[in-house]
């Protein structure tokens, strides 16, 4: 590392690493220099000259912009002449030349740099009398993202995040001086995963959501920090609420983890609590009907059941629970010997992964640490998206992206080398001699390298990935991180003592050997490719309890159900994220009626039941779900309070999944997830609701013509079970695959070991003969 | 795809002498606009496949340049020149009498697709200002009636390919240099002149 130096800023010493920016320097000494285009994540461009300070040169003072300056050694600065006043009061006149001044009805108001630095900054006065610019107001570019071309300030933040951070570049400027301004191209919207991230960066009204639009006022904002549970990135989040309800989520930068950033299932994702369809009281199932109960009934007839220990019980538990919840289910099976302390995960992706003592697990830093990266798992961007930012920007600093496997498909474009047909099977077997394949002979033999593993569809067999990551153990540096798409699954596979999967679930499970179900959170009826499974297995027991915010189509089946808590914003805990991150959930929003956390309900039951009951406070579950850790870097509540700890603590877990590895590959079609789904949250998530509702399958130009698909829609149809979807090209898909996206709507009815019959829609009007 | 093999094979020609595909737009656009005489949307759609960017990527250098014409013009572009040294020397004049004699705003086109007038900032001429172009071929030293003389001349001839030099001798004034060596070759449309792209010609 090279020296720091020293640099003068209005009069006082202050030290920075050499080549940082002026505007940089001066912020982490406490300076600040007001800005409108500089972003930290984003490339400088010097574009809105807000950030004018004055230094010193051979030839006297001169203006500069401290965001495209970078410091060196003695430099002198004045951030606060009378020159750079002027400056400023300059800048802000001409910026608000054009700008409509419409705070009163804009959502910014209250929260606007603009506002902010015209009050700091700004001249007081205008001096311009002429017609502002103008254009329609608010147009949709997307169908989450509105734009208010009069009250851009034309900063480039936005357009730099599209194109440097998510890479998908669909908003740009258009014309040129006085007229330019941000759109997408005709017909083609802003479609991208994570579009919030530039409603949050906007320095202006200008960009807006659908969701948050006309809501509320920042003044009315009440706020906690927290952490998103929508994928095992685990993301670090401000969630906002008014009068007691939900009405956005920011990202919060953490420098490990999200930088700030978010993925737009993962910011909008949580309209749903608010729906009118949750759950608010218990039910119970009476002569096939559900009826209103209460939470004392249902304790009285379930200690009947279980007060003698014998029961077999068994557990269905989702990844949307808090770390806590899955200690308190643990610790209550503990009191039934017959239950072997199994929990089935909701998961149809969770395998034994890689979690031995002699792999090296990666954190999500090491992927711009290593000299290359290795994937092969699920679609990074639909499944994993801020990891997916992260690889970017990795691959972006020069690290060598090596991906297997053709569901990487939106790797491919920044991959350095994409193995798909010739060397990945259409079963997801590497068909070719790893060691003899170029970028790995290259970048990866002796080679520092971080690998992201994880099964692309629920069929892959365990021993293909297993091939690979040996070849990576033995032959490179490597360190490795399991690549589970789902919820708070590292923080289950930590707190239960015994994790299986779905597909082990179906093989396991059935009536002769369950008295009770406890399925929580979860509606593998509704999602998962063993639905059929898994229905027949539900109904046959007698008795099945569901934790749950809604009616969906696996709750719908079960005797007693719950309403509880939502993870998200209305119960406090803890999660831990793929590189085994724990940090805070923590809770802004009361739950509707008479809900519960899982551990209030079944610690409640514990008490009822008259068993040892060592989780009844969150605090004490808390303490036992880290009891094993140094007191130091445990990531108790009282470690994560601390300020120093707000972006978690990762821990060296050895977590138990002993999945039964599938020997046989049972499908005939590439069974993959898409981002948004038709899962119950974003059904009733208004905003994003639609995008998760097109059905569609996916094949090569090729395949559809032999499918003799032609008129846009076709059938999907198998022993009376039928589907009628768009179909897309997707010409990265090998010859004769044919991609189904299991969370979209029906789907996952079908049986994929079998031949789906797929016919072209008979076209509008040869329908419409009579 | 609505651009014929020729010119799929001509595009493909130019990004090969080019490091980064993307840095091939500018000539991309130019044959976009040698084929319709504008920047069409299918043609960005084009472009943007061929050097793999997205579309509005693509469009969002196409109109930050005012010669690249988002719109279709007529078979003449008249751009007068509005910039200062011009201005001195009666610019505004110029400008009246072509708006007059085509009855055309700035940027508008005629019904006959005959026509387009546009004001423009400095097109190199300042020695022998006022000046102005025609399909971008500069005529300098205008005076209002010569002005006149060549709208008309334009309307009644109608000449397939526009010659700087042949319009200075019969409409023209003083001009910037007199030692230039005479070049005979002109535009063959409302785009600028390039042997590339096929869009000039020598008088024969
Ligand atoms: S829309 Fe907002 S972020 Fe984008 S350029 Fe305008 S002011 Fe900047
Ligand atoms: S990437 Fe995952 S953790 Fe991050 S915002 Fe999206 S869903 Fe939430
Ligand atoms: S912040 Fe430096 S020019 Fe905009
Ligand atoms: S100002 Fe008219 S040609 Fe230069």
């Amino acid at each position: 590392m090279s020296e720091n130096i020293k640099i003068n800023v209005n009069g006082n010493q202050i030290e920075s690493t050499p080549n940082k920016l002026l505007i940089e320097a001066c912020e982490d000494s406490g300076i600040h220099i007001p800005r409108f285009c500089w972003h930290k994540r984003l490339d400088p461009v010097g574009m809105c000259r807000m950030c004018l300070v004055e230094i010193e040169t051979p030839r006297g003072k001169m203006l500069v912009p401290s965001c495209t300056t970078e410091v060196t050694d003695e430099m002198v600065v004045d951030t606060e002449s009378e020159v750079v006043k002027k400056a400023q009061e300059g800048v802000l006149e001409f910026l608000l030349i054009n700008h409509p001044l419409d705070c009163p009805i804009c959502d910014k108001a209250g929260e606007c740099p603009l506002q902010d630095q015209t009050m700091a900054y700004g001249p007081g006065e205008s001096r311009f009398v002429e017609e502002k610019r103008h254009f329609e107001k608010p147009i949709s570019i997307s169908e989450i993202i509105l734009l208010d071309r009069e009250r851009c300030i034309l900063c480039a933040r936005c357009t730099r995040f599209s194109d440097e951070i998510s890479g998908d570049p669909l908003i740009e400027f258009i014309q040129r001086g006085n007229k330019t301004e941000v759109n997408t191209f005709p017909n083609e919207p802003f479609k991208s995963y994570f579009s919030g991230n530039t409603v949050q960066i906007c320095p202006v009204g200008a960009l807006t959501s659908t969701s948050y639009r006309f809501k509320a006022r920042p003044w009315d904002l009440k706020s906690v920090r927290s952490t998103c549970n929508g994928c095992p990135v685990g993301c670090s989040t401000e969630l906002n609420s008014s009068q007691n309800k939900m009405l956005r989520i920011l990202g919060v930068d953490n420098d490990s983890v999200n930088q700030g950033w978010l993925c737009d299932k993962g910011r909008y994702n949580f309209e749903y609590l608010n729906s009118e369809f949750r759950l608010k009281n218990p039910l119970k199932k009476i002569d096939n009907e559900l009826k209103e109960t209460s939470v004392k009934e249902i304790y009285t007839e379930l200690s009947e059941l279980i007060s003698d220990r014998n029961t077999n019980i068994n557990f269905l538990i989702g990844t949307n629970s808090t770390n806590e919840d899955y200690v308190a289910f643990n610790e209550f099976a503990k009191n039934f010997p017959t239950t072997n302390q199994t929990f089935y995960l909701n998961d149809d992706y969770l395998y034994a992964g890689f979690f031995e003592q002699d792999i090296n697990r990666a954190t999500i830093d090491d992927l711009n640490n290593s000299e290359a990266i290795v994937i092969w798992a699920e679609d990074l961007k639909e499944n994993l998206p801020v990891l997916y930012l992260r690889v970017r920007q990795a691959v972006k600093n020069g690290v060598k992206l090596i991906v297997f496997g053709h569901s990487n498909s939106t790797l491919e474009d920044i991959a350095d080398f994409y193995y798909s047909e010739d060397i990945v099977s259409e079963n997801f077997e590497i068909i070719k001699d790893i060691s003899k394949l170029k970028g790995i002979k290259e970048h990866v033999k002796d080679k520092n390298v971080t690998a992201i593993i994880g099964k692309s569809t629920p069929y892959q067999l365990d021993e293909y990935l297993d091939k690979l990551v040996s070849y990576l153990v033995e032959n490179s540096n490597s360190k490795i991180m399991n690549a589970f798409s789902s919820g708070n699954t590292f923080g289950a596979i930590n707190n239960l003592d015994n994790v299986k999967n779905l597909r082990d679930f179906t093989k396991n499970v059935s009536s002769e050997n369950t008295d009770l179900l406890f399925i929580v959170g979860s509606d593998p009826i509704g999602r998962s490719v063993f639905s059929n499974e898994i229905h027949r297995i539900i109904e046959d027991i007698d008795n099945v309890v569901c934790l749950d915010l809604f009616l969906h189509e696996t709750s719908e089946l079960c005797n007693y159900i719950i309403p509880t808590s939502s993870t998200l914003g209305e119960k406090e805990g803890t999660f831990t994220n793929i590189e085994f991150r724990t940090s805070r959930i923590d809770k802004l929003v009361p739950s509707p009626g008479q809900s519960l956390s899982d551990w209030e309900f079944i610690s409640g039951l514990s008490n009822f039941c008259n068993f040892i009951n060592n989780i009844d406070s969150l605090d004490g579950l808390n303490e036992l779900a880290y009891q094993d850790f140094d007191n130091q870097d445990s990531p108790s509540f009282k470690n994560l309070d601390k300020p120093s700890n707000f972006d978690g603590i990762i821990n060296d877990y050895q977590p138990n999944v002993s999945t039964m590895p599938n020997e046989t590959i049972t499908s005939q079609y590439f069974v993959g997830k898409k981002l948004y789904g038709d899962n119950i949250t974003i059904r009733y998530s208004d905003s994003i609701s639609l995008l998760g509702a097109k059905q569609f399958i996916e094949a090569s130009e090729s395949t559809i013509e032999k499918l003799n698909l032609s008129s846009g829609e076709c059938t999907l149809k198998q022993n009376g079970h039928q589907v009628s979807a768009n179909y897309v090209v997707n010409n990265k898909l090998a010859d004769g695959v044919i991609f189904i996206p299991q969370n979209r709507r029906n789907f996952n009815r079908f049986d994929f070991s079998e031949t789906i019959e797929i016919s072209p829609n008979q076209s509008k009007e040869a329908l419409n003969v009579n | 795809m609505s651009w014929n093999d020729s010119m799929i094979k001509q595009a493909k020609k130019i990004i090969k002498m080019y490091p980064q595909k993307r840095s091939a737009i500018g000539p991309l656009l130019h044959l976009a606009q040698s084929k319709d005489g504008y920047i069409s949307d299918d043609s960005i759609a084009v472009i943007s496949e061929l050097v793999g960017i997205t579309e509005v990527q693509v469009k969002s250098v196409s109109t930050f340049y005012s010669m690249y014409k988002q719109e279709p013009t007529g078979k003449y572009l008249l751009s007068v020149c509005k910039s200062i040294s011009c201005e001195i020397n009666n610019s505004k004049e110029i400008i009246d009498v072509v708006k007059d004699f085509t009855g055309l705003n700035n940027n508008e086109t005629d019904e006959n697709d005959l026509f387009t007038f546009e004001a423009v900032e400095c097109i190199g001429a300042c020695g022998g200002a006022p000046a102005m172009q025609i399909n971008y071929e500069t005529v300098e030293g205008l005076s209002s009636e010569n002005t006149i003389k060549l709208c008309e001349w334009l309307k009644e001839e109608q000449p397939d390919v526009i010659i700087a030099e042949e319009m200075q001798d019969n409409f023209g004034g003083t001009k910037s240099f007199d030692w230039a060596i005479k070049d005979q070759s002109g535009t063959t449309g409302s785009v600028p002149g390039f042997q590339t792209f096929n869009t000039t010609k020598e008088k024969k």
